[in-house]
């Protein structure tokens, strides 16, 4: 059994925090996947339908903000993770 | 470097009313806005011509947003919207001069500002259905939803203003990076987009997600 000194303890619990932080931001492929499909359908839809332009782009900003909240919990998962150990 | 609110001063002694940065800034914003309306709104005519037509722009923006998801309701609905609105969008606005924190930084100002959300969404469901008949309408289509839909409810007001608070925090860790690495020139791109594309969007859609809980609440 290896003893461990305080400072050493302490520099692995910083370690697995900014590792873990690193692994919290992984989420950003959803919102990155899920953001783009919407922005690609949009554009489908203006090309289809020009006159909805306006609708279209207010329904699909909503739709973003709504898909980006998982990405922005991982983000402050991670900030909390960086700044608090 | 630490990101979020600074402690500047303590107000009434050690350890008892911390007055933040954020805080501060957001009392500064507020005085802006209050100036600035005053301005705008001074010999309102008949016919607009130069200020009060800036006014009448911002507040018919507005208006076409509320409009069409709460029918008939736009005017009601106006004051509270708009102050949102306005009030997120120069708080977001305002990081753009070097140095200042945004008040939209701090979880406090956002969690406020939500909640404020979510009381009113509540009393709007409750004055159009009636306190039973809103409380009921929680436990559709069975019972078996009752704790999720409860849940769901709950995560409304923390998505709401995490997802600001997250944005604009985001976007200041990135620029305050910037800066350490390259100090000159090349963060005025990154104040534009951080600053004022991000900050504008996320003021039209913190007010667009309060408008669409609203109308979910009433419908």
């Amino acid at each position: 059994m290896v003893e461990f000194s305080p400072a050493v303890i302490d520099t692995i619990i910083r370690a697995a925090a900014l590792l873990g932080a690193g692994f919290a931001m992984i989420a950003g492929i959803g919102p990155g996947i899920g953001q783009g499909y919407a922005a690609g359908k949009a554009v489908e839809s203006v090309a289809r339908d020009p006159e909805a332009r306006g609708n279209i782009i207010t329904t699909m900003l909503l739709g973003q903000a709504v898909a980006e909240s998982t990405g922005i919990y991982s983000l402050v998962i991670a900030i909390v993770l960086i700044f608090t150990i | 470097m630490n990101p979020g609110p600074k402690i500047l001063f303590y107000l009434f002694g050690k350890d008892f009313l911390p007055i933040t940065d954020t805080l501060i800034v957001g009392w500064v914003s507020v005085i802006i806005i209050l100036i600035g309306a005053k301005y705008l709104t001074t010999s309102l005519t008949i016919r607009p011509n130069g200020k009060q037509n800036v006014a009448e722009f911002i507040i018919e923006i507005i208006y076409k947003q509320i409009e069409p998801m709460l029918p008939g309701e736009g005017w009601r609905f106006l004051p509270f919207i708009a102050t949102i609105f306005i009030y997120v969008g120069v708080g977001n606005l305002i990081g753009v001069v070097p140095g200042v924190t945004n008040p939209t930084g701090d979880l406090n100002t956002t969690l406020g500002l939500a909640l404020v959300v979510f009381v009113v969404t509540q009393y709007e469901g409750m004055r159009e259905y009636g306190v039973w008949g809103y409380i009921k309408s929680f436990a559709e289509p069975v019972i078996f939803l009752l704790p999720i839909n409860i849940i769901g409810e709950l995560a409304k007001p923390i998505s709401h203003s995490f997802r600001l608070f997250g944005n604009i925090v985001g976007g200041g860790i990135i620029i305050t990076l910037i800066y350490q690495a390259a100090p000159f020139l090349i963060p005025v791109p990154l104040h534009a987009w951080f600053g004022i594309f991000v900050g504008a969007i996320q003021a039209l859609i913190f007010g667009m997600v309060a408008i669409a809980y609203i109308s979910v609440a009433k419908s």
